[in-house]
This record gives structure tokens, sequence and C-alpha cells, in this order.
């Protein structure tokens, strides 16, 4: 199996998806020519021309709607917003045009988009171009947010997001584009709204999405020296949440640990944990549930405050010994 | 399609001699019969809304139209069934002169399961997706940008449709205004943008607002060409949209048009009107267009008076049977709340 | 039909307005459109507009009343039509005076209303809340000790501020088994099997007796000769009729009864400074179980006949042997009885059931050379050892003895049974 980055697995997914359905088309800032603010679309223009590929000038609010406008009309539009920290943007038309319309409407209207945003901090890129703001998203009806960790995960899931009838957001961790994973070549597609055990284990249960996935993986493996055996489940889609695949787990570990870098306060950690908390998981637990997030702070500059601002390795490591301890 | 250009300045010529500008229109006699009756249709059914919402019967609120016909029916009989219309939550004038079911609006209105959104939607979001009528937008100027979206599509898919977009002089000062048109005019998207400027925004008046610039200029400043009508008169309004969307059709890019009308009646139904002086209000209701258009028609000899009784009780009967068909008809299920949501 | 003057909602949460002036009066001529009510409410005034032309009548509110909106107020008469077509006025439509919308100044102020609440008032539960639970444990350390019926209570807990967790419950449960491998016997192999909780109740049990009850031991020789020669013909009989045989173990059961009446010391429990004397005399029968003992209890055996006890008797080791002994056959025994004659072994000794005061060991019938007295030679006899165990700290020897003659008694004369 060939192995590619996750960059170039998410301009396939576009790339082959565009080529088999005449109504998917791409529009964005910067997308032409020059490929894309993260290369993502690199070539695209050269291949479909600006029938497909629209380049805009700077109007998220006008990208997003007008996903909206050409989707409730028969199309299949990708719009690229250049950092999730512009979804702030883009608020009025994901929360209150794609996610009401076909409510309102009484059924009457589909809104198929999707939207990628990249998020993520640890390119030094600052306060208003690192954030993880998928919370936000994931507290609207009526949309669905995405967060592919792999390369394999990152094509699968956006071909079912662009074949999915409803507005998506599609997430893509800035530090990831570069990481490489094997992708198999024929068609293939993963369906929205299932977790993945990205590991199994039998001690404790590790929650966590995109970059902090490597992170967990890296620290279970230091941590299976130690004779201690984490499973690691990679819930890909935030909403819809796949409750089941998580409590099933904590079920078998009696512990639970959720990693991820969006902010602690109101972070989806606290959904997480109250879904287990509602489930029949609870009377397994053996120690409390906890988190590891990214701390209620804007991100940083300077490369080691903006390290210390999220989990890293060691952090996950100590607060998983610090469970197996009971020190909580 | 056609390849008429819209004149650089466009003259509003008032409508003296109707059966001239008729015949220079098209239009027979039998249509000019039926816009005058769809205004007054209208008037009607903004009326009920008004007295069903005294009566308590409908939850929430709503916004009338009532002094804006001109401009529904002029556009309405332009618009092609295959071109799409974005509306904006005073819209059931365009709905109406779209050729929307009166008795399925006034479903809505009271929330029935029979209403074009089922209930779900209310006054504000009317929406009859299947019949190109992409809904009443409650965020002022949101459909500003879902029009470029429209337009993007009709451009991909090669076909001669429209988009009409309507929005008042409120939301033209969104920068969603500028963002649009300035897409609408780089990419020449077959886009009429259509500024009903009834002279208030909720309750702020147009001059206190909306700065040094007409909007039509603005548009011009975004290059799409930019007009400016009396909304008011019937016949200029359709006379100008025919040309608009002649104009949009045949890939020439986007039109604007300011068309200049006034509302009887408060923004919504908690507008105390405090904002304007009775006279003001009395003022405009002499200038009303569907009088206006009736004293053109009775001139005219296209009309008569016992016709115009006639036409005027005839509305007001559609209009109480849509009511009888709203009332008798049965609430959305409980259970059917979490419906829609997802496809 | 006059026109109903119908009062305007304007606002979407509004329920009243208060009328603040009527512009034109009772008989005057309105015409549509024109303001014909001053009103005021929440914050504003305005007028109300005539609906249609008439003549106003029928006002249902006067000037500084508060009128529903969304009803009528007056009505409208057209022309040709007078105050005789007006509809009767509905009981819902009258007045409502300004008074009745005031709050009544002298009821109490909702309970439950947070403003009522103490400052601190949660504080001073907390100690209650910690009280309520005694021991704190996890969700899964509960689950395990609920499945295994075991008492949270008893467990410690190595987890933070004293909380029991799941290893520390199945830490409880290995204890045993753990304890009597760790003593010394590293070097050897064998099966290790974990202790049923049969087992450990019995454990518990047989320990705490031998631990607090002093026991003391009794036994006498009984001469079950004439017994067992009335027995054996007896059950020939039962054997032709197709009855049941009568076990041995029935008939001693019979004649304790009897006996435990005389000697209620016998019957009886010791609890703190406090003796109970029964008046059930419910005798259990300790049996023999695959993995385990049980003692089925024979429920009044003075008041039941021989051959109910007999049939009591085999039910009870029936439903023992299959497993299917129910709460109340186990329950309330006054006394126990042990045979372990079916096993050969002569004489023995067992552990009160507590809260029991005695129990009966009995051996196996043996024939044997005795003794007789009156005839001064030795002849060949079926004798049967009893060893009474008895709660010293209430039945003294004496007692003892007493109770173990007059079984003696009876039995060597066969009292119980007799052709």
């Amino acid at each position: 199996m060939p192995e590619i980055t996750f960059r170039q697995a998410i301009h396939d997914a576009m790339v082959e998806e565009m080529r088999r359905d005449k109504t998917v088309f791409l529009i964005g800032e910067d997308i032409g020519t020059y490929g894309g603010a993260f290369g993502v679309s690199a070539g695209m223009l050269d291949e479909f021309g600006t029938e497909r590929v629209w380049e805009t000038p700077i109007s998220e609010e006008t990208i997003v709607d007008s996903a909206v406008g050409a989707a409730m009309v028969g199309m299949r539009p990708i719009a690229e917003i250049m950092f999730m920290d512009f979804v702030t943007l883009v608020m009025d038309p994901l929360v209150n045009q794609a996610a009401k319309a076909r409510y309102m409407f009484g059924g009457k209207a589909t809104v198929p988009l999707v939207v990628r945003m990249p998020n993520g901090s640890g390119a030094g890129a600052a306060a208003q171009h690192s954030q993880s703001l998928e919370t936000l998203l994931m507290h609207i009806p009526g949309l669905k947010v995405v967060v592919p960790s792999t390369p394999y995960d990152a094509k699968g899931l956006l071909i079912s997001s662009i074949r999915d009838p409803n507005p998506i957001c599609f997430i893509e961790h800035k530090l990831l584009y570069k990481t490489k994973g094997n992708v198999p070549d024929g068609e293939y597609s993963i369906p929205l709204g299932v977790a993945d055990v990205k590991r199994t284990g039998t001690d404790l249960t590790i929650v966590t999405s995109e970059i902090m996935v490597h992170k967990s993986l890296s620290a279970a493996e230091h941590l299976s020296k130690e004779g201690i055996s984490i499973e690691i489940i990679d819930p890909r889609t935030l909403r819809p949440l796949d409750v089941d695949t998580i409590t099933q787990s904590v079920m078998k570990t009696g512990r639970l640990l959720v990693v991820h870098e969006a902010v602690k306060t109101a972070g989806w950690a606290g959904e997480i944990m109250a879904s287990v908390s509602e489930s029949p998981a609870w009377d397994y637990l053996d120690a409390p549930m906890r988190r590891l997030t990214g701390k209620d702070i804007p991100i940083p500059y300077n490369k080691f405050l903006e390290r210390a601002a999220v989990p890293q390795e060691e952090d996950i490591i100590r607060e998983v010994q610090a469970i197996l301890n009971n020190e909580y | 399609m056609g390849t008429r250009k819209i004149k650089e300045e466009f003259e509003n010529e008032k409508t003296i001699d109707i059966q001239k500008k008729a015949k220079e229109l098209g239009l027979s006699n039998d249509q000019l019969v039926e816009m005058y009756q769809t205004m007054v249709e209208i008037r009607h059914f903004e009326e009920m809304a008004t007295q069903l919402y005294a009566l308590g019967k409908v939850h929430g609120t709503m916004h009338l139209s009532i002094g804006q016909e001109a401009v529904a029916v002029g556009t309405g009989l332009t618009l092609q069934s295959n071109d799409y219309l974005i509306n904006h939550h005073r819209g059931h004038g365009h709905f109406i002169a779209s050729g929307a079911d009166v008795n399925k609006m006034m479903a809505e209105f009271l929330g029935k399961d029979t209403g074009f959104c089922h209930g779900h939607g209310g006054s504000m979001h009317i929406a009859d997706v299947s019949a190109n009528n992409l809904g009443a937008q409650g965020i002022v100027g949101a459909q500003m940008g879902i029009a470029v979206g429209v337009g993007i599509a009709i451009k991909i898919k090669k076909t001669d449709q429209v988009a009409l977009v309507i929005f008042g002089d409120g939301a033209a000062n969104r920068g969603i205004f500028q963002e649009s048109l300035n897409m609408s005019s780089i990419w020449d998207l077959p886009v009429v943008y259509l500024c009903e400027n009834n002279h208030y925004a909720m309750s702020v008046e147009v001059e206190r607002v909306s700065g040094k610039v007409p909007f039509k200029d603005r548009a011009k400043a975004l290059g799409v060409p930019g007009y400016f009508i009396d909304g008011n008169d019937a016949l200029a309004v359709y006379e100008f949209m025919k040309n608009a969307f002649d104009h949009a059709r045949a890939g020439l890019g986007p039109v604007f048009v300011e068309v200049e009308t006034y509302r009887i009646l408060g923004h919504s139904k908690s507008d105390r009107n405090l904002y304007r002086s009775k006279e003001e209000i009395d003022e405009w209701k002499q200038k009303g267009p569907i009088r206006r258009f009736e004293k053109l028609l009775l001139e005219g000899n296209i009309i008569t008076e016992n016709q115009v009784i006639e036409i005027d009780k005839k509305m007001a009967k559609v209009i109480e049977d849509a009511v009888e068909f709203a009332e008798n008809s049965p609430e959305p299920k409980i259970e059917d709340v979490t419906e829609f949501v997802y496809a | 039909m006059p026109i109903p003057f119908i009062m305007p909602k304007m606002d979407m949460d509004q329920e009243n307005v208060t009328i603040i002036e009527w512009m034109k009066k009772e008989g005057d001529q309105i015409q549509k459109g024109e303001p014909v009510i001053l009103i005021e409410t929440d914050k504003i005034t305005s007028e109300v507009e005539a609906p249609a032309t008439g003549q106003l009548v029928g006002l249902l509110y006067q000037e500084n009343d508060v009128a529903p909106v969304t009803k009528v107020v007056a009505y409208i008469l057209k022309e040709g039509e007078s105050e005789a077509d007006l509809p009767k006025v509905a009981k819902s439509e009258e007045h409502i005076h300004d008074k009745e919308t005031q709050p009544n100044k002298d009821e109490p102020p909702e309970k439950g209303n947070a403003s009522n609440l103490e400052a601190g008032a949660f504080s001073g539960d907390l100690a209650n809340i910690k009280s309520r639970v005694k021991t704190p444990a996890t969700p899964l350390a509960r689950r395990i000790a609920r499945a295994e019926a075991v008492n949270i209570d008893h467990i410690k807990g190595s987890g933070p501020r004293g909380r029991v967790q799941a290893a520390d419950v199945r830490a409880f449960l290995e204890k045993d088994s753990k304890e009597i491998i760790k003593s010394g016997r590293t070097s050897l192999s064998g099966k290790t099997i974990d202790v049923s909780i049969m087992r450990q109740r019995i454990a518990e049990r047989l320990t705490e007796s031998y631990q607090t009850i002093p026991h003391i031991y009794q036994t006498v020789e009984v001469d079950m000769s004439l017994f067992e020669d009335n027995r054996r013909i007896l059950n020939e009989n039962a054997e032709k009729e197709n009855q049941p045989k009568i076990s041995l173990t029935a008939c001693l059961v019979k004649t304790i009864a009897i006996c435990l009446k005389h000697h209620p010391y016998l019957n009886a429990s010791l609890d703190g400074e406090k003796i109970s004397f029964w008046n059930e005399i419910n005798i259990g029968i300790a049996t023999a179980l695959e993995n385990g003992l049980i003692v089925p209890v024979i429920h009044n055996a003075d008041q039941l006949t021989i051959l109910e006890t007999n049939r009591h008797m085999k039910a009870l080791t029936a439903r023992a042997q299959a497993g299917k002994l129910e709460h109340h056959d186990i329950q309330n025994g006054t006394f126990t009885i042990s045979n372990m004659g079916m096993y050969g072994i002569h004489s023995f000794t067992s552990i009160i059931n507590p809260p029991q005061s005695a129990i009966l060991s009995v051996g196996a019938i043996k024939r044997r050379p005795v003794v007789v007295d009156d005839e001064d030679s030795i002849n060949v006899r079926s004798i049967m050892m009893l060893t009474l165990a008895a709660d010293h700290r209430i039945v003294d020897g004496a007692v003892a003895a007493n109770f173990l003659l007059e079984l003696v008694n009876k039995l060597e004369n066969s009292e119980l049974l007799s052709i």
C-alpha cells in the first residue's frame, strides 16, 4: 500500500470526487495558481479550470453563504476557509443558513456542502491563526463535524463528507499535513459517525483526536514498557459522535482520559465525559474521568510558551500514571 | 436569450398613457388586470395577517409589506418559473407575486403541518425550494451571499436561469453587500439585485444611516450597473425588471436596482411607529401603488368601477378561504419536532 | 349583526391594556380608521382605530379599566341596527377592575423562591452528606461487591481519602486462598481454586463460633438394640405397603425435640446479657453437599408426628442435594444434629452453630460386646455414641447431662417406636 501525506490524501479525495461528480466544485481564497495556503489544491486549477475552481476575493462570509446557495440548487461545493480561526466570519452562513435551511423549510431544502478549515497550534502562527474551535461547531444541530488524524482517515472521510447531503465542517490540523500514512489505491470511503480504535489496551481508555492521537500513541508506547496497556479511541467524527465505541471501551478498562488541543472550559472533553457518565459504562469506572486539554488562554507566540499551552506527550504520560496510581 | 442592454441612465418615465405603455411592453389588457388583481390579493393577504395577529392567532411576529405591492407584482411578472427567488423577511408579497399558493402560505403562518415548511419556519422562513423559491432569510443581508452561490451554480450548469435577490435599504449597509456585488461583478454572475428602499431600516430612516452615496452608485463603484426607479409604479417596475433580467440572462453580468417605495405599517408587529409622523404616513398612503394603478386602469378604460369592486370581493374571498384552509389544518405532530435536522 | 370592536394585540407577549380615554363616546358615529380609544401598555400610550364605520355602542370597559387584548370591548352598529341586536354579554367578557389585577399584598411570598435560601444552607448539609456515605468506593468496586454479595463497608480502601477500588474488593475476595498459599509452601506445586462464597460463609461462622463460644463436650453410649429392632419391623411392614421407610435421623430428631421441651437451656440463645428461651423447637440437620455443608431445619419438630418428621426430612434432603433449598428451609434453627453414622464414625465432636447453644453429634450404630449388668454377663448389642457440645456460658454440665440422660432413656426404651 503506498504511503502518502495527509495533504496529498485530502487533495486526492477532492480531485477524485470532482472527476466523478460534475456538481462538485472548490471555492476559496488563493486556491488557484498558489495552490491553497497549505498547498492542498495544487494543480487543481490546471485540471478543472475556473469553472470548477473558484478563486475568491477576501470575502469569507460570502464564500460560505454562496456555498449554501449553490448547494441548495443542486451543486456540491467544497469551501476552503484558510484558518479555522476565521470560522468567526462564517458563523452566520454555517449556523443560521447551512444548519437551519433544511429544518426551517420543513425538510424541503438540502444543503450538501463541505467547509474545510485548518486548525491547531505549533506552527508559531500566534493567537489568531492557531485555534481549535471545533466545539463551537459541534454545538450546532444540522452541522456535522469531522476531525481526521491520519491520511487514510482523511481521504476516506472527506470522500464521505462530499457525498453526504448535509453541511459538513472538515477540520484539518496544520501540523498533520506533512505526516505520512498508508492509503489504498482504489476507491474507498469511511462512514461518518464511526470511531476508530487506534490502539487496543486494557488499563485505560484515551479518547483523542487529530494530532493528539499521535502524541497519545507515543505516550502509550512509552507506558507499555512500564507494563501499562492503553486503549486509544479516535472518534474521527465529533458530530455525530460514536458514543457506543467509547462507552464499550470504558466498560473494558474502567478508566477514561480525554485529550484534546481545544481549550478546557466548555471544550468537547466535557461532552465525552457526560456521555460516558450517562451510559452503562458508569458502573465500570474505577477512577474519576479526567481530561487533558489546552489551557484557557489564547495561543502564545514564543515557541516554548506555545508548546506549554497544549498537551504534550510527557503530559499524557504523567496524567495516565497519576490516574493509575489513584492520585485523583 | 436577448441581447438588449439597459440604457446607461435609466430614465424613470412616469406612466401616463397606459394603453401606449402596455403596447410598448407587450402586455395585454388581461395581463394588466391580472397585475392589478395580484396587488389586491397581496394587500388582502397582508391585511388579513394583521387581523389574525390582532386576534392573537399568529405566534411570534411578522413583517408586512403593505404599500410595497407594485414592486412585488412588477417583479413577479418578470420571473420565469425556472428562475430563482431569494427573498427577505418582508417577502410575502414577492412570494404571492411569484405564484405561491396562498393556502400553504397562510397555513405556514399559523404554524400548521400543511404550510410550506410544515410549520417549522413560520412567516419569516417561507420557502418552496422545488419551485425555485429558495426561502426568506431572517438574517438581514445573508441572501446576498446565497445569491452569489446560485449564480455560480447557474454558470457551472450553463443554463439561462437568473437569480433574483431581494433585500432592503437596511441590508444594503452590511459588509456582505460589498462582498456579494464584488464577486458577482468579477464573475459576471446572472444575479439581479433588487433593493427595496422603503425609507426605514426598522426604525432608522435611510438618510440618517446610509451615508452620502446613493445605493445605485455604490453598486456602480463595485462594478455592477446600478439604477433607481419609482417602486410604486407597477409598470415602471415591470419594464425595468424585464430589461434587467434580459441583461443577466444574456450573460452580461449582474444588475442592481434600488426601487423607492414606502412601508405603511411598522417594521414588525412590535413597532409603534414612534420614529415617523402620522402626516408622513398619510402622505405616502395617498401615493399608494394600488390606488395609482387602479386610477391608471380606470382612466385607460381597461377596467370598470364594477370590476374593481368585483376584484376586491374576489380576492377577499380567496384570502378568507386560505384562512379557513389554514385553521382547519392539523398542527404538526410533536414527535416531528426532531425531524428535518439532517438529510 | 353588529360588528365587534376587538382590542388588538400589538406585541408578542401582550395580554392587557389600560384604557386611558374613550375618544369617542357611547352612541357616537365613528369612521373606519378613526382613532377611538387611547390606551396604555407597559411603556407607551397609543391609539386604537375603529375597525369599521358605524355607531359606537355597548362599551364593555370604562376609562381606567384594564381590558384584555383579542377580546371584544365594544360594538359598532351598522345602518339599520339597534341596541336590541347586541349579543348578550358572556360572563367571561365581564369587567376586570383594576384592583383584581394587583397582587394580593397580604399573601406571603412564594416558597421555593431562590432568595429565600439562606446563605450557607448548603455547607451545613455537607457534614450530613459525608456521614451518609460510610465507605467511598468507585462504581466498579461497588459493582463487584454487589455481585459477590460482599459488604463494601467491610473492605479497606486503598484509594485516596480511603476510597475502595475494584482491586481492594478483589483482594478481599481472594484473601484466604492467598494466605494459605503464603504460609511456607513456596516450593510446592498444586492446583489453586478460588474460595467460593459458601465456603467463605462457613469459614466465617465456624471461626466465630469456635473462637467465642466455650464448648463443653459430653459423650454417652446408647443401646439401640430394641429401638432398631422395632424400626426394622416397622420398615419391613412399610415396604410391603409401599410406604416410605422411617429413617433413624428422623426418629432422633423427634426424640430430641420432645426432650428439649424439658430442657430449655439447650434450646436457647445468648445475646449479650440476655438469654432467649425459644418457644419453637426447630432442629437443623447438618447435611453434606458436594461443595460444602448446609443445615436445613425441621420447624416445630415437637409438634410433628414421626411420619411427618420423616417426610419433611426426606423433602429437605432432596432439596438440599438439588441445590433448591429456600431461605425458610435454613432459617431459625434452635438446635442441630449431625449424623456421621453412615461413614462408620463411632464418635466425634461438632462446633455449635451460633446463635444456638448446643449441637448433637451422632455416631454409627455398632454391634459390640457389652456387659449386661443384671445378668453379669457379656452380650452383643447395637451401641450408638452420642456426643453433645453445649455453650458453657449458659449450659452447665449438669444441665447438659440431664438432657442426655432423658434422651438416652427414651431411645433405649424405644418410646417413640413401639410395636
